[in-house]
């Protein structure tokens, strides 16, 4: 990978402080990345290593002290706050840890919630794709249910479904299995995997589990708020996944 | 628009009981609300009805004779001529009548009372034979049945009397019982006449205490007056919202046919004696009023009523509100990783804000339809049941002897929007704090 790439997501320079009190958290030392368009890409550490900080800042849901954080062709720094929603709304996707479901709604409607905000499509439009992702999910049976009324795996598969809705070029996963268990999160970092594979879209996902890890293009590793490495899977140089994604045994 | 309207609805049906409360709250405000306004629009009401009963026409055509600069009578001379341009000149007359005044003692075998007398001819009436309402006998006749008796339309007889019930209680007399009026004419002579109760009317609050009714022709054999004099010649006009510019054209067209007239003062004709008598000048001047300038100084009690019921509201929804903050406080709490999940996925600070408004407003909403609902019915069933009103005091305020309570659309529609704006802007800090919260910071907030 070439430094000089642009990158669908590029940290140049990062730094992010915390004030705590009297004392300053340096979250985020000098931190430099840049992912490509269609990676699976995994932050790695341990908690408290500012895997969430950088998810964040790439997210656009938090600013940088210092440095430059690019998404999908945008210096983040420079953006207002309607500019930075826009961008959330019309480049990224979200998968939360808690799934943060709107528990009023039912799953149809939030996974269609994202396109509402959107607008310009109409309502059978709408209907259609949101079809599409929750089939792509496994929900249909699902689909008029409230979140409340689902399996954790289940309301995953919903925060999925809102996340892919809008088509978004970047997919930011919080640590998404942290709230499964094993086999459950397994078949949901598949789930991304696999939509991964078809549909080219670029996930960023933070986690400590090393099975998870294992199903990554590329683990980015961070410890005190510096990047250990940025390179190629670990997982892909031992074998464990080969080019173009598949698990093996 | 869609979506957050259904966010609104179903978050307050999320927590069932807060909405309840609150809207309990504000739904009983709002009947309060609502029956206090029905209350001002029925006092209202009998203002106008006693004014243009018995106080004045839509527009009033008075005037004051003087034959010396000291004195002065509340007579107009030549009275066919000023009736003929007043006719002339109005626009949109219904009909015009004339009314005698002067002021007596009504004495009785038991009792006496002073009051007004109006004079007036039956045959030019209609609206004041509709509007006056006939009390049963027992309302003035202890022991009385409950039939009513009398014909008010002998007032065409000569030597009869028309009097209200509390008079006619005072003066322990019922219809087909003689009375004797004793007056004093312009001479400074007393004068007395006999007249023949024909007929007694249910009082009509405040101004009903100060009138009885006879013919014309008693009160000019009273005060030794020719037949082309009048008191004042009474205006109706189809339309009485049109009243006040009516009098300026009448105004106008008098004084073109080149009448003096005194300049416009917004008081009853009794409240101008004093200046006039005061006045640099003899002969006659006519005065133009419209009826609320004859019963300006009963305006205080609406402007009263008024005061004490926004003021007493105002009370009540400062409380209210204090509640809708905090319940919108609780609830901006609670959802706190709600509203950075919605901004994290691309919902703007305005979007958040109208959602949290839109939550205030249903509920404003919905509570304030209820109780308006619920005020309106308690008002139209208390104004059916006619219920009376025991203290003199308060029937003099009330303008009544019966809680009149008026409801009008207009009423309910203010009490409505009002309360619900103010449920709305009792909710704004609240929302606007919602929207103006980080992403990240609402995200890892933690009850």
């Amino acid at each position: 990978m070439s430094t000089a790439s642009p990158g669908i997501v590029r940290l140049t320079d990062v730094v992010k402080d915390y004030p705590l009190g009297k004392v300053t958290v340096h979250a985020l030392q000098r931190v430099n990345l840049t992912i490509e368009k269609g990676e699976f890409t995994v932050i790695a550490g341990p908690s408290g290593s500012g895997k969430t900080t950088l998810l964040n800042l790439i997210g656009c849901i938090d600013v940088a002290t210092a440095g430059e954080v690019t998404v999908d062709g945008k210096s983040t720094g420079k953006l207002t706050d309607k500019q930075l929603t826009a961008l959330r709304l019309n480049s990224i996707g979200f998968i939360f840890q808690s799934f943060n479901l709107i528990n009023v709604l039912d799953i149809k409607q939030n996974v269609e919630f994202p396109l509402l905000l959107q607008g310009g499509m109409t309502k059978a439009q709408r209907a259609a794709r949101v079809d599409d992702v929750v089939d792509k999910v496994g929900l249909r049976q699902f689909a008029s249910q409230r979140p409340n009324e689902l399996s954790g795996g289940q309301r995953q598969r919903v925060a999925i479904a809102r996340a892919l809705v809008t088509r978004p070029a970047i997919v930011l996963a919080d640590e998404p299995t942290a709230n499964l268990d094993s086999v459950t999160g397994t078949q949901i970092i598949d789930l991304m995997r696999d939509i991964n594979h078809a549909d080219k879209t670029t996930f960023i996902f933070s986690t400590h589990d090393d099975k998870v890890m294992k199903r990554a293009d590329r683990i980015v590793r961070i410890l005190d708020g510096m990047l250990e490495a940025a390179g190629l899977s670990e997982a892909r140089a031992s074998g464990v996944i080969e080019n173009g994604g598949g698990v093996h045994a | 628009m869609g979506v957050l309207l259904s966010i609104a609805l179903r978050n307050l049906m999320q927590s069932p009981r807060r909405t309840l409360l609150l809207g309990l709250a504000i739904g009983l405000v709002t009947t309060f609300l609502v029956l206090l306004l029905s209350l001002s629009r029925g006092i209202n009401e009998n203002l106008v009805t006693s004014a243009t009963t018995m106080s004045a026409g839509h527009v009033n055509v008075a005037g004051f004779w003087k034959p010396t600069t000291g004195t002065a009578f509340p007579i107009v001379t030549g009275v066919a001529k000023v009736r003929e341009v007043v006719e002339k000149s109005t626009p949109g007359l219904d009909y015009v009548v004339e009314r005698h005044r002067g002021w007596g003692k009504v004495v009785s075998e038991t009792g006496s009372v002073q009051s007004g007398l109006t004079g007036l001819v039956a045959a030019e009436e209609s609206r004041f034979f509709d509007r006056l309402i006939l009390a049963e006998e027992k309302e003035y006749k202890d022991g009385g049945s409950e039939q009513v008796l009398g014909d008010p339309r002998r007032l065409s007889e000569d030597d009869t009397i028309v009097l209200f019930a509390g008079q006619a209680k005072k003066l322990g007399v019922g219809v087909g019982d003689v009375v004797t009026i004793k007056t004093e004419t312009m001479s400074g002579a007393s004068n007395t006449a006999d007249a023949t109760v024909v007929a007694v009317a249910r009082d009509l609050g405040l101004l009903s205490s100060f009138s009885v009714f006879v013919p014309k022709s008693l009160v000019l054999n009273l005060y030794q007056l020719n037949d082309d004099t009048t008191g004042a010649l009474w205006v109706y006009l189809k339309d009485i919202e049109k009243s006040e510019e009516t009098s300026v054209i009448v105004r106008g067209a008098l004084i073109d046919a080149g009448f003096l007239l005194r300049d416009h003062e917004s008081n009853p004709f009794f409240f101008k004696f004093e200046a006039v008598q005061g006045e640099d000048w003899t002969g006659q001047k006519l005065d133009v009023t419209w009826w609320q300038d004859e019963v300006s100084f009963l305006t205080w009690v609406l402007t009263a009523f008024d005061t004490v019921t926004w003021s007493l509201t105002l009370i009540l929804v400062v409380i209210i509100a204090v509640g809708i903050m905090n319940a919108m406080w609780n609830a901006v709490r609670e959802r706190t990783r709600e509203i950075g999940t919605m901004r994290a996925i691309g919902m703007t600070q305005t979007r958040v804000l109208v959602l949290f408004l839109l939550e205030a407003l249903f509920l404003g909403l919905g509570a304030t339809t209820a109780g308006a609902t619920l005020g309106a019915a308690i008002a139209l069933g208390v104004d059916a049941a006619r219920i009376p009103v025991p203290s003199d005091a308060v029937r003099t305020i009330l303008l009544s002897n019966e809680l009149n309570l008026s409801v009008q659309l207009n009423s309910l529609l203010t009490a409505v929007v009002f309360l619900t704006a103010f449920t709305g802007l009792s909710a704004l800090w609240p929302a606007i704090r919602a929207s103006r919260l980080q992403p990240v910071k609402a995200l890892t907030h933690t009850e």
